[in-house]
């Protein structure tokens, strides 16, 4: 239909709308009495109870099945963090420069980092206690690697106030690198993955 | 003084300062990449430039003293120009890591870029391969590297190592080790703690914590009696571990003080304890039984003076046998010169232009006075007079004259010195009968120093005018040491050599004016505090009792400078401590530094609290540490013994003496310092003991046994053995007759 007769609210023959059949009102007892039997027994309400029945058995379900089905979220949603790898060599993007930790404002961020046998900074243990979370972003914004992100996973409960996740939790497994898993986030600096992402030609 | 003016306006300087110098002490900001107070301007960045009206082209100001009415431009556009050209060239292919270097953001490179905004590469060179270089405790990389040269100036001017030198080569410059592929060196750590950018960084902290995450605790060394100021740098351990928290490193204000490789790299010598109730009981229970207390001087002069409240409270006896010595000596030292303490310091010491060191290996035994003897060496060409039995490498490239005279016969070398340095000085009779009265022959022929020697003394000092006697540790412990004292007292009194006794440990010099020692008699039930005892309470290895160590602790020591220096609570303590002791014995204080201000004002001190000390330098370099003791008089009624028999020492010697960067217990427990404690001798004497290389040894009267080890620097029949792990001070003379017998493994 089109939008142009609905425009017209007068009821006329032009116009999308008419009016509707209202019986009269009952006005004595007896008549109040003759709608009450006639709605009870004329098997409207089997009606609505055979649609429930023939929906049940026909198992064709609307809605979404949670927890077993998830809406997908948007790019932009802030859940729990990821740690992404790097795309040509699978390095972690992680540098350990500690701004994260440094900017969190609810001081949920830890790691430990040291010196590893290529003389290159290595963090050893990384951790957010997501009960403190407050899902501001800054880590990710701060992050000069896009090593942090947050990522779509937003279920964290938990029976106690202080939970962790842990580096393993939130890095990138190698096999959903090599398979294409990882996902990559626009902004600034992100790249887009395909083959002609290569490690960086190193001229010693 | 000299007046001249900078941007207009009238600056004075004193004679010997540079433009520079006068400048920041007026206030004025001259931007700086390779200067360093301490040392001689190293004149390598050119950031320092400023225009004079007396010539056209521009001068550096760090290395050019002014001249009266000199007008100085410290700011025009043809300076910034230069400034940031150089800004331009010192950014070009610097590695952009500053995420993750160890500056972390205190990076004057960074800083000063910033400052002339540098933010494009407006040149280019190739950029070649120059691989971190791993130097033990010292972790280099060349990349980073500006080639400022203020490592290369500290460890040859201050520390005296001249290990690294700069290799040029153009582009490919960098610091190497000098002579030697890897460094080989003492490991003061001087060198990263200067370096203004990344480049020279402890590999035992690189990586593992950044600048803005570790809380600062200002605090004194507690390793030997300079007491030098640092700062111990904390943060908790790890994630995975737990959150205790963890000394992470140790950093100095560098451009005024030193610290040798103990005080920064062994730092982790805290100990744990928990409240055991327990053993609380059992420990006053001992205090209270106790007959005496045998106790070391690596204590605060707080829990000192808990231990002379016990001692009047209760009568118990006080043993300390290294402060007694260090007592004894200081009195009779008095005695003669009429002064509680002496006149020299470090700070004299590095100030000299002649020095003589006597009786003592002050490299290893004191390194804050090396450092002052290296810099008066190099700073005002100090004659370095060198008297002792061995020969020290580590000292040699300082020594003018080195004076080598027999193990046991010091008392008549000071003799022969106090009569050199006493020619011509207005003295009492007694006195120059005293002098007259020595027999020449004799001592000469047996300390085996000859006349000639003493003549050249006189020769190398005759043009001195800030001269200073140091004496040594050996001298403390030896059989004739009053008398030592007392001629050591006279050169203090007679000329103007001021003198610098050293003392051992960090608070030798508070104990031995706080506590009355006794002296140590075999005697049952004898409390251990931080020594041996059949109870013992302490803060090293092993202990009934464990109660904070020095980094756990708040409290004072007293330096070799009579100086009063503030220690804080780098690690927390979650035990009991010697005031929790004392509160239940009835000595009463809410806390250990509740004693500050009660610390004897007879014996120099000055009442103040402890929180009302301070412990900083000031930004021109003033030491606002703590307080210097007042001198006190004392009775000058000493009279001095005439020196007869000179004690002989045959055989193979042994000289305790600890390896570079061990002091004592606490050290021998740090994880980073190396713990060598074999025994070393030369080709010599190994061939008189009977030994060869790596085999193991029992010392005769000594626990556990040693690997001999045939040391090529060493000389004659005396080998080094090294004493760190020994829990008790009571040693003795330094050398000994020892008997080695060789165990078969
Ligand atoms: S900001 Fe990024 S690179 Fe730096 S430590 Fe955090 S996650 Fe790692
Ligand atoms: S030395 Fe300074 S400028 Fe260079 S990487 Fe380190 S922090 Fe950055
Ligand atoms: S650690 Fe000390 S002695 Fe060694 S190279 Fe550095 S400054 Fe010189
Ligand atoms: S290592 Fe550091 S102190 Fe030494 S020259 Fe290089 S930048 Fe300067
Ligand atoms: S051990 Fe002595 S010289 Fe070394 S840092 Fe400590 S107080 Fe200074
Ligand atoms: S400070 Fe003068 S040249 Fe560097």
């Amino acid at each position: 239909m089109h939008v142009e007769p609905l425009q017209d609210r007068n009821v006329s023959e032009l116009s999308a709308y008419y009016y509707v059949d209202i019986p009269d009102y009952p006005e004595t007892g007896w008549d109040k009495f003759k709608q009450v039997m006639k709605r009870t027994f004329k098997g409207e309400l089997f009606v609505g109870l055979w649609v429930v029945l023939r929906e049940m058995i026909k198992f064709d379900i609307h809605t979404v099945k949670y927890p077993l089905e998830k809406l997908p979220i948007g790019p932009r949603y802030r859940a729990v963090h990821k740690l992404l790898r790097l795309w040509e060599s699978g390095f972690e993007r992680c540098i350990g420069c500690g701004l994260c930790e440094k900017i969190c404002i609810s001081d949920c961020i830890r790691m430990d980092t040291r010196i590893d046998e290529n003389s290159r900074k290595e963090v050893t243990e990384y951790s957010i206690n997501l009960g403190r979370c407050i899902f501001c972003g800054y880590c990710a914004e701060v992050c000069p690697e896009l090593a942090i992100v947050h990522g779509e996973r937003y279920e964290n409960g938990s029976e106690q106030r202080a939970h962790f996740v842990i580096k393993d939790d939130m890095l990138t497994p190698l096999d959903w690198l090599t398979s294409g898993q990882q996902q990559e986030y626009p902004g600034f600096g992100a790249i887009t993955p395909n083959e002609s992402v290569k490690s960086t030609p190193l001229a010693y | 003084m000299i007046e001249f003016t900078i941007n207009n306006q009238p600056v004075c300087a004193q004679k010997g300062e540079t433009i520079l110098q006068a400048a920041r002490k007026a206030g004025f900001y001259i931007p700086t990449m390779c200067y360093l107070e301490k040392t001689t301007p190293c004149a390598s960045c050119r950031l320092c430039v400023v225009e004079v009206d007396s010539t056209d082209g521009l001068i550096l100001s760090c290395q050019t003293p002014p001249t009266a009415g000199l007008a100085v431009t410290i700011n025009s556009d043809r300076l910034e120009k230069e400034r940031t050209n150089i800004m331009k060239l010192y950014d070009v292919n610097h590695p952009l890591e500053c995420g993750v270097c160890d500056k972390s953001g205190a990076c004057d490179l960074q800083n000063k870029t910033l400052e002339f905004a540098v933010s494009a590469q407006n040149f280019s060179a190739k950029e070649q391969h120059r691989p971190v270089q791993h130097w033990g405790l010292i972790n280099y990389d060349p990349a980073l590297c500006i080639l400022c040269e203020k490592c290369t100036h500290v460890c040859n001017e201050i520390i005296g190592d001249d290990a690294i030198t700069l290799q040029f080569g153009g582009y490919k410059s960098a610091v190497v080790p000098k002579n030697s592929d890897v460094l080989d060196c003492t490991f003061c750590g001087e060198c990263i703690a200067v370096c203004p950018v990344g480049a020279l960084v402890s590999s035992n902290f690189q990586y593992t914590a950044n600048a803005w995450e570790l809380h600062q605790v200002p605090s004194t060394c507690a390793h030997c009696s300079a007491g030098c100021s640092l700062t111990y740098e904390v943060k908790h351990a790890s994630i995975a571990t737990g959150t205790k928290e963890k000394i992470y490193r140790v950093t100095n204000n560098f451009e005024v003080a030193t610290l040798c490789g103990a005080g920064r790299f062994g730092f982790d010598f805290d100990v744990h304890a928990t409240k055991d109730e327990e053993l609380f009981t059992k420990a006053v229970e001992a205090f209270k039984n106790s007959k005496a207390i045998r106790f070391s001087s690596i204590i605060t002069n707080e829990e000192a003076l808990i231990l002379q409240r016990l001692k009047e409270k209760f009568g118990v006896k006080l043993f300390n046998e290294e402060a007694r010595a260090y007592q004894s000596f200081m009195a009779a030292f008095g005695s003669v010169s009429g002064k509680n303490s002496f006149s020299g310091s470090l700070e004299s010491i590095a100030q000299s232009d002649a020095v003589i060191v006597l009786g003592g290996r002050v490299s290893t035994d004191n390194p804050a006075v090396r450092y002052a003897i290296t810099t008066a060496a190099r700073h005002n060409g100090a004659k370095v007079i060198y008297m002792h039995p061995l020969e020290d490498e580590l000292m040699q490239n300082v020594i003018t004259q080195m004076v080598k005279y027999e193990a046991g016969s010091e008392e008549g070398v000071i003799a022969m010195l106090a009569k050199t340095l006493l020619n011509g000085c207005d003295v009492s009779d007694e006195i120059q009968s005293f002098l007259n009265g020595l027999d020449e022959g004799y001592l000469c022929a047996e300390s085996n120093v000859g006349d000639e020697e003493f003549a050249q003394i006189s020769k190398t000092l005759i043009r001195a005018k800030r001269k200073t006697l140091v004496v040594g540790l050996d001298i403390l412990n030896h059989k004739n040491s009053a008398n030592i004292a007392k001629l050591c007292g006279l050169i203090e009194m007679a000329t103007d050599f001021s003198v610098v006794v050293i003392s051992q440990h960090v608070n030798t010099v508070g104990v031995s004016l706080i506590c009355d020692l006794d002296s140590d008699k075999p005697t049952d039930n004898v409390v251990g505090y931080n020594a041996s005892g059949d109870f013992t309470v302490g803060s090293m290895g092993v202990c009934d009792m464990l109660v904070p160590a020095l980094n756990s602790q708040e409290g004072t020591v007293t330096s070799l400078n009579y100086q009063v220096l503030s220690m804080n609570v780098a690690i927390g303590f979650e035990g009991y401590c010697l005031n929790d002791i004392a509160n239940e014995l009835g000595i009463r204080e809410v806390n250990t530094i509740d004693y500050t201000s009660q610390l004897p004002i007879q014996k120099g001190f000055k009442g103040v609290d402890f929180d009302s000390l301070s412990n900083f330098y000031g930004p021109l370099g003033e030491d606002n540490r703590g307080y210097i003791l007042e001198m006190m008089d004392v009775a000058c009624d000493g009279v001095i013994d005439d020196v007869c028999q000179l004690p002989e020492y045959n055989g193979t010697i042994a000289y305790a003496c600890n390896p570079v960067n061990q002091f004592n217990i606490y050290t021998a427990h740090t994880t980073q310092l190396e713990k060598d404690n074999a025994l070393r001798g030369s080709a010599q004497f190994a061939i008189a003991a009977r030994l060869a290389h790596g085999d193991r040894v029992t010392i005769e009267g000594h626990v556990g046994t040693k690997t001999f080890i045939i040391d090529e620097t060493l000389k004659g029949t005396i080998a080094l053995n090294p004493f760190y792990e020994e829990s008790t001070a009571n040693r003795g003379y330094r050398f000994e007759k020892i008997k080695l017998t060789k165990v078969e493994s």
